[in-house]
């Protein structure tokens, strides 16, 4: 190779490597990555917080949207994980915020960071039926069958009062008391 | 909050609407919390909708590559168009993976490094040889040059191979496409010049194939 054309190449080789870096081959390669191996349990998670898909769809795309943007793809898979929940937190308070002015729900970057932590082509395990599971065991009969009618088989008020043979009236009276109860069943679960 | 507001919400919740905003009161942050995590328990939901994870994605690559102007000219139908922005976005992004310090920032620097001309993209539609669209096929030249492909099978789950074709007949790279509820997609770096290539095909676990798409 000529002189020059040596120093040329010589120049660019090192310009190249004060490029280059290591890629941690634990982190992700692109955005894209990102987006795949989060979207299935971000939802999932948001779903949990807000139990609607209309909200859960909207925050989930509200926390892409922010998260991506300052996102640093040499950080680790756990540390865009962390990343994206720490966004997920303040995209949930927001909405809370926004929507009834009070904190009904949360996410904890720490203590959630499992919700995002398994590899998304297996569908996640959620915890929510487990869960209603145990408040609506604790419930008297009555208070567990309205909520049962209402939230697991999404029947109408109408449907469930005709289920239980009362009145519209009773029903949503029933279904008003039996929350208050299923709230502090899942006080003392928490506790 | 008065009961009857708390229990519209409540409804919506059941009904699967989107809950009115309110002014809660304290007393009933329980309440709702109680009636979210009964809510989430029902099945169906819970899982997020594909049309929506398709949608959102589209979105932040359309984010990332804020110039739909550049793939218009191609004339191609709305789901190529898709793919393309997809493909560009990826080979952007790859490229600035391969070579930049840029790779710390974000999709939206990545833009800055230019977005491909049209001369730089090649599609294609995976077809059955009886016809029966399969997917679409994208190639981006650039350093690297990548396909991005997606395909559509009856099968739910396994794995699709797809093999690239020279002009001159021989093959240049081969994949495999993990199959996820009848569908998959499969982004690869090729060591080629996307003009030297004639086509795809793809073919099941055992080797039959399924279909072929050639380069527009």
């Amino acid at each position: 190779m000529p002189s020059a054309r040596r120093a040329v190449h010589s120049r660019s080789v090192a310009g190249d490597a004060a490029r280059l870096r290591v890629v941690d081959p634990d982190g992700y390669p692109d955005w894209e990555a990102v987006y795949r191996d989060n979207i299935d349990r971000l939802y999932r998670l948001m779903y949990a917080r807000v139990g609607n898909r209309p909200d859960a769809e909207d925050l989930t795309s509200e926390v892409f949207r922010t998260a991506l943007g300052p996102l640093r793809l040499a950080s680790s898979k756990g540390e865009v994980r962390a990343y994206l929940l720490t966004t997920a937190q303040t995209v949930l308070a927001s909405h809370w915020r926004r929507t009834l002015g009070l904190p009904v729900t949360s996410i904890d970057p720490e203590s959630d960071i499992a919700a995002l932590a398994e590899p998304s082509k297996i569908e996640a395990p959620s915890d929510a039926p487990q869960r209603a599971g145990k408040i609506l065991a604790a419930l008297p009969d009555r208070y567990r069958r309205i909520l049962e009618l209402r939230f697991l088989e999404a029947c109408t008020i109408k449907e469930a009062a005709q289920a239980m043979n009362i009145s519209v009236s009773n029903a949503k009276v029933l279904q008003h008391r039996a929350l208050r109860s299923a709230a502090k069943a899942e006080l003392e679960l928490e506790q | 909050m008065s009961d009857r507001r708390l229990f519209s919400f409540i409804d919506a919740l059941i009904a699967g609407r989107r809950p009115g905003r309110l002014k809660a009161d304290p007393d009933d942050v329980e309440v709702l919390r109680a009636a979210i995590t009964l809510g989430s328990a029902r099945p169906g939901d819970a899982t997020p909708d594909e049309q929506f994870v398709a949608d959102l994605y589209q979105s932040l690559a359309n984010q990332a590559d804020p110039t739909p102007a550049n793939v218009h000219p191609l004339r191609m139908r709305r789901g190529r168009t898709a793919l393309a922005a997809a493909a560009a976005s990826i080979a952007l992004v790859g490229g600035t993976f391969a070579a930049t310090e840029s790779f710390d920032q974000s999709p939206a620097t990545t833009a800055a490094v230019g977005v491909p001309h049209e001369d730089a993209l090649r599609t294609g539609t995976f077809e059955t040889p009886t016809g029966e669209v399969l997917g679409q096929i994208v190639a981006y030249n650039g350093h690297p040059s990548w396909v991005y492909m997606n395909v559509g099978v009856s099968q739910s789950t396994g794995t699709v191979m797809c093999m690239l074709q020279l002009n001159n007949g021989s093959i240049v790279a081969a994949g495999t496409i993990e199959i996820h509820r009848g569908t998959g997609e499969l982004s690869k770096s090729i060591p080629v010049d996307i003009h030297r290539l004639r086509g795809a095909q793809l073919f099941t676990s055992t080797g039959a194939v399924l279909g072929s798409a050639t380069f527009a």
